[in-house]
């Protein structure tokens, strides 16, 4: 079984995607409790961000194992479900890029990586006025909510979402992360947001610590 | 008389064989005949309908036919005027002519207090750097912003009001962000002057227009001002990791929008731009100036020369360093001078430090004897029987003959060699005796120069000053509408 759970943790390595549906069906069938398999490839997904943080390891690595990570934990996730047990999320997050803004490429790292990391991602995309942002955190009851712009004329537009939240009388519930090229931290700061980042990594992290999980 | 340029005397690097060009554009018309591109804009998805282009309505996206693509490229024109509030400055876009284009940045660079961190400007700092740019010799179209607006006035009025300052302070060809509406009060404000004004018109990669960018090609089309059309890709993120493979995605997309412009308005004048960038692996931000950048450029260069449309090269101003460094220098000098050398008819340079991020008129002014060098390059070496100076060899004879004295090294001489601004060209004990200078601190003398003595050579009058002032203030009520202030 050792063998076995280091040949998948590989995976997250070679983004042999075949090979790791392959390995995780057979752990499976051996009858490997699902979430310690998911609790072991979690540190190898850590290490990986780790030395990605050191520049030992560069986006496509990150982002191949958040891939292969995203594409085995729904088979881990209905073993768990069959057992009759709960599938532990960290969290939801509703991620989007603000309005007027339809930069996403730093949306869709943040977003393959919070799912990687564990938690359940609601992507609205980019140009996404206040109230859909409102109305998302509403509907999927939303732990957190990302938000992202790259420009400094849509950076304002962050402000009018938590400004929103605070009038719908729901800003308790939810905490606010930003980010994007035009943030900065004095911004984030300013506008009352309860995390920013600027890279899509410290993202996850921020999101992780903001739940304290 | 336009402003003249630089003119390639020599023909241009060539990185690809006909076949790979070849390779490149049918692969580029398979996009777009079969992938297609998303044009979120509905009178757009009509014109493009009438004109037999395959449109699905409910995903917005459009497939073009090769026959359609191949004729409006062909309508483009190949050279056009851009007009200038001075004429004298008009620019004639196309051919082998090389003109530069200031490069923004969204903050100005700290450099007075050296920590070179990003800062504001107040707005007398920004008029001055506009006032800088339009004493720079070699720098023809004035760029975006140049730095993201000044103290004291909200986000939404800052391309507006950068507009308004390079038409008070700058007789230049104007040309700057068409988002958030500003491309509305660009054109209105040179529609006043009686001048023009152009903006880009950006896909978002991968293969998609937003309506607002579509609102800019028709309103630039219909104004009859010159378009440009851009990707912005980031190879590896938003477009393939190949050069080759972006180079497809970015042409498809860049022909989108050529494609629209022709249609709008058969002849429209178009230069396509390439800002594409690799993905930086270690940070999720493009690669500026990346050689793979000068690479991709250098070969979309090459492609669209073929094609016959005016074609600028947008990394060269954008360096991954963060200050006026080594890095800084010579990323911006080998990308200009690649681009120079494969025929871009347009380099944006001037001004940008880091990325789109910080910029400085202290960078413009380098950037202008990068310009400077990089131009008289490529106007080449002139051979004849005066160059030559094959009589001259013989009266002067061996040694002790002597050049100096001679007419013909007078005449000569400031055409052969480039008389740098503001580089460090002194003899070792000279630079000891004038106190060790660097190229910043001539810099700095040249800009305090500049802001001592110059004043644009033709002023807005008052008349036109207030014009251009009612048109900031209906942007202003414009925004507060839109709840933007």
């Amino acid at each position: 079984m050792e063998e076995l759970l280091n040949d998948l943790r590989n995976t997250l390595s070679t983004y042999d995607k075949n090979e790791a549906f392959r390995i995780v069906r057979l752990i499976i069938e051996k009858g490997k409790d699902p979430i310690e398999v998911i609790n072991f490839l979690t540190t190898k997904m850590v290490d990986i961000g780790n030395r990605f943080a050191k520049y030992e390891l560069f986006l496509p690595d990150l982002v191949g194992a958040g891939d292969i990570m995203q594409s085995i934990l729904p088979i881990l996730e209905s073993e768990i479900k069959k057992k009759g047990l709960e599938v532990n999320k960290l969290g939801t997050v509703v991620l989007g890029t603000v309005q007027g803004d339809i930069h996403s490429i730093g949306k869709d790292l943040v977003n393959i990586l919070l799912k990687a990391e564990g938690f359940n991602v609601i992507d609205l995309g980019v140009d996404n006025s206040a109230s859909n942002f409102i109305k998302a955190v509403k509907d999927y009851n939303a732990d957190i909510l990302a938000m992202s712009a790259l420009l400094t004329t849509t950076a304002n537009e962050q402000k009018k979402v938590i400004e929103s939240l605070v009038s719908e009388g729901i800003r308790h519930k939810v905490k606010v992360i930003v980010g994007g090229g035009a943030i900065t931290e004095d911004f984030a700061v300013k506008i009352g947001a309860d995390g920013y980042e600027s890279t899509a990594p410290g993202a996850a992290k921020i999101a992780r610590n903001l739940l304290k999980k | 008389m336009p402003l003249k340029g630089f003119v390639r005397k020599f023909k241009p690097l060539e990185i690809l064989s006909d076949e790979d060009i070849e390779s490149i554009h049918k692969s580029t018309l398979d996009v777009l005949k079969e992938t297609g591109v998303i044009i979120d804009h509905k009178k757009a998805l009509d014109l493009f309908k009438r004109s037999d282009c395959i449109v699905d309505y409910d995903k917005k996206r459009v497939r073009m036919p090769e026959a359609l693509v191949e004729c409006e490229l062909k309508r483009a024109p190949s050279s056009y005027r851009m007009k200038a509030r001075n004429r004298a400055k008009d620019l004639i876009v196309g051919g082998n002519t090389v003109y530069f284009k200031g490069a923004p940045g969204f903050y100005a660079a700290d450099i007075e207090n050296n920590t070179w961190e990003t800062r504001s400007f107040t707005r007398k700092e920004y008029y001055d750097y506009v006032t800088i740019t339009d004493v720079l010799e070699n720098l023809h179209l004035q760029g975006p912003y140049p730095i993201f607006g000044f103290d004291g006035i909200p986000d939404c009025m800052k391309i507006v009001e950068g507009i308004a300052a390079k038409f008070r302070n700058s007789s230049k060809a104007n040309y700057d962000a068409g988002g958030f509406d500003t491309y509305f009060f660009g054109i209105k404000m040179a529609q006043t002057l009686n001048t023009e004004f152009s903006a880009p018109i950006c896909a978002s990669s991968p293969l998609t227009f937003y309506k607002e960018q579509i609102d800019i090609a028709f309103a630039l089309a219909e104004a009859k001002f010159p378009a440009f059309t851009i990707s912005g890709c980031s190879y590896g993120g938003s477009g393939p990791v190949t050069i080759a493979g972006s180079i497809v995605l970015d042409n498809a997309e860049v022909i989108a929008g050529v494609v629209l412009l022709q249609l709008i308005n058969p002849g429209q004048p178009v230069c396509t731009i390439d800002q594409t960038n690799p993905l930086n692996m270690k940070t999720g931000s493009p690669n500026f100036d990346n050689i793979a950048s000068a690479l991709h450029m250098a070969a979309g260069t090459q492609i669209w020369r073929k094609y016959g449309i005016p074609h600028m090269f947008a990394a060269a101003g954008y360096t991954n360093a963060k200050k006026l460094d080594i890095q800084c220098g010579y990323e911006r000098g080998i990308n200009a001078i690649i681009q120079a050398l494969c025929g871009a008819n347009f380099i944006m340079l001037h001004g940008g430090i880091y990325g789109e991020y910080t910029a400085h008129p202290l960078a413009a002014i380098i950037d202008d004897d990068i310009a400077g060098m990089v131009g008289r390059f490529i106007e080449g070496v002139e051979v004849n029987s005066e160059t030559i100076a094959l009589e001259l060899i013989e009266e002067v004879g061996p040694a002790p003959g002597f050049y100096l004295n001679k007419e013909h090294t007078r005449k000569w001489w400031e055409k052969e060699q480039y008389i740098s601004k503001v580089a460090d060209d002194l003899n070792y004990q000279l630079w000891v005796k004038e106190g060790k200078k660097t190229t910043i601190d001539y810099a700095k003398k040249r800009m305090k120069e500049i802001l001592d003595n110059h004043c644009v050579d033709i002023p807005l009058t008052q008349e036109q000053d207030e014009e251009i002032e009612k048109i900031l203030v209906e942007a202003r009520k414009w925004y507060e509408n839109k709840d933007l202030m």
